[in-house]
């Protein structure tokens, strides 16, 4: 009987190569012949190149990130709860050896939230210069490019790449990136693309100017001007690399159809990025400024400028004090966070202080343990605090 | 094996229990009565819940999309109460007017009587008309204690007053007699205002319908039409009324008519004396120390208790240098309601470091706050500068223990 049902399925599996790679294959048993010559539909799934072309050239990977955390607000503790944040698959599939497809699609709060974070094509003309087009990740400020939970040595992200540069910013666009080699050793990348930019949604939400509630933007712009982020980093060594990024453009819908129905105003974020490492150091930042035309008629409530830094400490030791995990090590984080959402106001702004200890069996898994505290300055300048004690699992996969 | 990460795990020991153990580490709870968002006491399981819901409406930020607009000053209650304490002078908003021949004219019809100087994106705010004459900046008063206020008797307020001073001491209160709005559910006579800076609203419902619809730009069940630019009309806030509902606005009501007063600062020697002071020289005859509550049907804390208010809630003509010459109800352009005391030593806590005294703002010394007292408290003014400066002292101690 079990024998019987293997012989099946590999029948099945034999029919359905033949049919995906839509070639005339005979099929005998001892009742029936079946002769497929096409495939059930062209172009339709069986006929995808992904199935009918040689396998094996998409891999699959992914990270997930899960947390306990406490939190305690002027005394009051306000949590102590356990959340399932992120769950992200990656895809990247090599078409030929100049083109590349790769995807990110993220499964934030269980199923709450589902994104593609980014889908881009790339196309290597040469090595300093590619092309890149679909949802791509905005090059600005270093930790929107690599902001993945088992990279980051803290728990949470830094408040500048996240009240500000609004980390994941991903947009539709196109553009090029490559790398330079000025010398032995040294190195220049760049990004540049033009994108549908941020919309209305930064000035229309209730927290203030939050470039955050400006995203979305995938089926199309809001306004006829694209924007243009960019970024261009020099590496004199392996050692450092130091960043500097532009976004800007148009981000209020200020056309309909042929008629003018607003003033053009323009949002520009500029950041500059820099990581260090040296033995078991690391030392990284980033500075971020934001200037955006908000209407005459929302001055005092929301604000046209934003800036914010951070700056952070990573010290690897303890490699392979556990003798059963010689790869393992173990990590002290010191962070200092600012973001301060009006800069032309004492007040309304948010700074942190975070420590942690991290351990990784593994480079790609780690456990972190870590604790921040919290000011929060309302707009008439009175500070409220709270920490945050978080335990967390991140891994990639 | 683990031998070697002992040290390491002393230090995650220490991590810990070094959290876990110490207020500095983890923020502390501030002190019963030190802030002026704290409930009264002994409210009911109910009333805990709509006091909890009405926080967070006072605290709510409104956005465009959910109905801000479409003119408007700030986007929430708690910008220009902050804490529920004060609101800073950048959140202060105008009222304006024209005098016309001994009448007072709100202009309605060009935007009248409250400025509202932002509108939303498309849309133009409103500007003070040239022919107005009479413009007054307010800035939000403490809405802690409101309960207890609404509270007492008209007829215990009455008491206070002297309309024609026939005790000859320069200071003649007089109530501001308000008739409600059509839409309020109480009887149709005048009733004794107590809220607002000239005392021009009897009830916090009505207060807190009004401060959405004109402050805010939102509308509920009870004004459900926007309040409309006085030329472009409403275009633009596509948000359908009412935009709140009608629980968030008891929820809110609930809120401030259950918000307790903070309690009095350390009473040393030197405060006792200033406050004896404070009654000599006249300040306790505008400033009330006290008023009874009478009783109330459904919340005990608020039911046949004093109120240590230091105000009688009347209105007082103050002399030109704080007139503004906006007529609200029966209050003429120079008269306000006696500001009550109570929190002022808290005052500057919650507004960020500066407490930014009177109905505008304008002084954060409060020497110069007397000294700004003309008109019926001009006699304890002077009365004030000619204390001795030990006594003066004592004065502004006591003022700062409230
Ligand atoms: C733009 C600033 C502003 C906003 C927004 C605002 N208020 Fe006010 N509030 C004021 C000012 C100014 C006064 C004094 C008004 C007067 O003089 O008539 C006031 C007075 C009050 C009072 C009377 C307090 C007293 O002791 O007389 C209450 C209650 C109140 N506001 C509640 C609210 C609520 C509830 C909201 C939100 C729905 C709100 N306010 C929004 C500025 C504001
Ligand atoms: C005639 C009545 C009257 C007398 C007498 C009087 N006040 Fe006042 N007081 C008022 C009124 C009315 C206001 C509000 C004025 C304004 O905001 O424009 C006020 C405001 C104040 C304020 C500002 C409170 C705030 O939060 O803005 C202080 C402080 C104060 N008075 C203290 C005193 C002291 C001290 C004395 C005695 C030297 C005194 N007052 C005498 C009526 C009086």
């Amino acid at each position: 009987m079990r024998l019987l049902r293997r012989v099946c399925i590999i029948r099945m599996l034999l029919a359905t190569l033949s049919v995906a790679s839509g070639q005339d294959v005979r099929v005998s048993s001892a009742d029936t012949t079946v002769r497929i010559q096409q495939p059930l539909v062209r172009g339709g799934y069986f006929d995808k190149p992904f199935i009918t072309r040689p396998f094996g050239r998409t891999a699959i990977g992914g990270y997930l990130e899960a947390i306990a955390r406490f939190e305690r607000t002027e005394g009051v503790t306000e949590a102590v709860s356990f959340e399932a944040r992120r769950f992200n698959v990656f895809t990247h599939s090599v078409l030929a050896e100049q083109l590349r497809v790769a995807a990110e699609l993220e499964f934030e709060h269980g199923t709450e939230e589902i994104k593609l974070e980014f889908a881009f094509l790339d196309f290597e003309i040469h090595p300093a210069l590619n092309f890149r087009g679909g949802i791509l990740l905005s090059p600005i400020g270093k930790f929107n490019l690599a902001h993945d939970s088992p990279l980051n040595n803290l728990t949470e992200r830094p408040l500048v790449s996240t009240q500000i540069i609004p980390t994941a910013l991903s947009e539709a666009g196109m553009g090029f990136y490559g790398a330079f080699y000025p010398s032995i050793g040294s190195r220049v990348t760049y990004e540049i693309y033009l994108v549908n930019g941020l919309h209305d949604g930064v000035v229309t939400n209730a927290e203030g100017t939050r470039l955050a509630e400006g995203r979305g933007l995938f089926e199309g712009d809001n306004n006829p001007l694209p924007s243009v982020v960019g970024r261009i980093a020099y590496s004199p060594s392996v050692a450092l690399e130091v960043g500097a990024s532009l976004h800007t453009g148009p981000y209020n819908r200020y056309k309909v159809d042929a008629f003018e129905i607003d003033e053009r105003r323009m949002l520009t974020m500029a950041a500059l990025d820099w990581e260090y490492r040296h033995d078991d150091i690391e030392l990284l930042g980033e500075y971020v400024i934001a200037g955006i035309d908000v209407p005459p008629a929302l001055h005092g409530v929301y604000a046209d400028r934003q800036r914010g830094i951070y700056a952070q400490l990573n010290y690897h030791l303890g490699r392979g004090w556990i003798s059963l995990l010689p790869r393992s090590k173990f990590t002290l984080v010191g962070r200092y966070d600012i973001a301060d959402f009006d800069a032309r106001l004492q007040g309304d702004a948010t700074q942190r202080v975070s420590v942690g200890l991290n351990f990784r069996p593994v480079e790609d898994t780690v456990f972190k343990l870590d604790y921040n505290y919290h000011w929060h300055w309302n707009r008439v300048n009175v500070v409220e605090r709270s920490v945050g004690i978080n335990l967390s699992v991140a891994s990639y996969f | 094996m683990l031998q070697r990460s002992y040290p390491l795990l002393f230090v995650i020991f220490l991590f810990v229990a070094g959290f876990v153990s110490c207020d500095t580490f983890l923020t502390k709870e501030p002190e019963l009565g030190e802030t002026f968002d704290q409930p009264l006491h002994g409210l009911t399981r109910a009333q805990q819940l709509a006091f909890a819901r009405g926080d967070e409406a006072f605290g709510k930020v409104f956005s465009i999309r959910e109905g801000l607009g479409p003119i408007f000053n700030q986007a929430s209650c708690e910008s220009c109460h902050s804490g529920d304490g004060k609101g800073h002078p950048r959140t202060n908003l105008i009222r304006f007017g024209r005098n016309v021949g001994g009448a007072f004219d709100p202009l309605y019809d060009e935007g009248g009587p409250q400025l509202q100087e932002r509108s939303i994106p498309g849309l133009v705010p409103e500007t003070i008309p040239a022919h107005a004459n009479a413009i007054s900046i307010r800035s939000g008063p403490v809405v802690f204690g409101l309960g207890l206020l609404e509270a007492i008797p008209d007829s215990v307020i009455l008491r206070h007053a002297d309309p024609t001073d026939r005790n000859n001491d320069g200071i003649s209160g007089r109530p501001n007699m308000v008739m409600p709005p059509d839409w309020l559910d109480v009887p149709r006579r005048p009733h004794v205002g107590r809220f607002g800076r000239k005392a021009s609203v009897a009830f916090l419902l009505q207060q807190v319908v009004n401060a959405y619809h004109q402050d805010m730009g939102i509308t509920s069940e009870f004004l459900p039409t926007e309040n409309p630019h006085p030329q472009y009309g409403t275009l633009g806030d596509d948000v359908p009324d009412p935009e709140i509902s009608r629980a968030t606005i008891e929820d809110v009501v609930a809120y401030l008519r259950l918000l307790a007063p903070p309690k009095r600062g350390p009473i040393t020697p030197q405060v006792e004396r200033g406050e004896r002071v404070f009654t000599q020289i006249g300040c306790a005859t505008c400033h009330v120390p006290s008023m009874k509550t009478g009783k109330h049907p459904t919340i005990v804390a608020l039911s046949e208790v004093e109120v240590p208010l230091y105000s009688d809630l009347l209105l007082h003509d103050m002399g030109p240098q704080l007139a503004d010459a906006v007529v609200e109800g029966e209050a003429s352009g120079s008269e306000w309601r006696t500001t009550p005391l109570w929190g002022l030593r808290l005052l500057a806590d919650h507004l960020g470091g500066t407490p930014f005294y009177l109905h505008d703002g304008r002084t954060s010394d409060l020497r110069e706050v007397i000294q700004f007292h003309g008109g019926e408290a001009a006699q304890t003014r002077l009365r004030f500068f000619a204390l001795s400066k030990e006594d003066q002292e004592a004065l502004l101690a006591f003022l700062l223990s409230l």
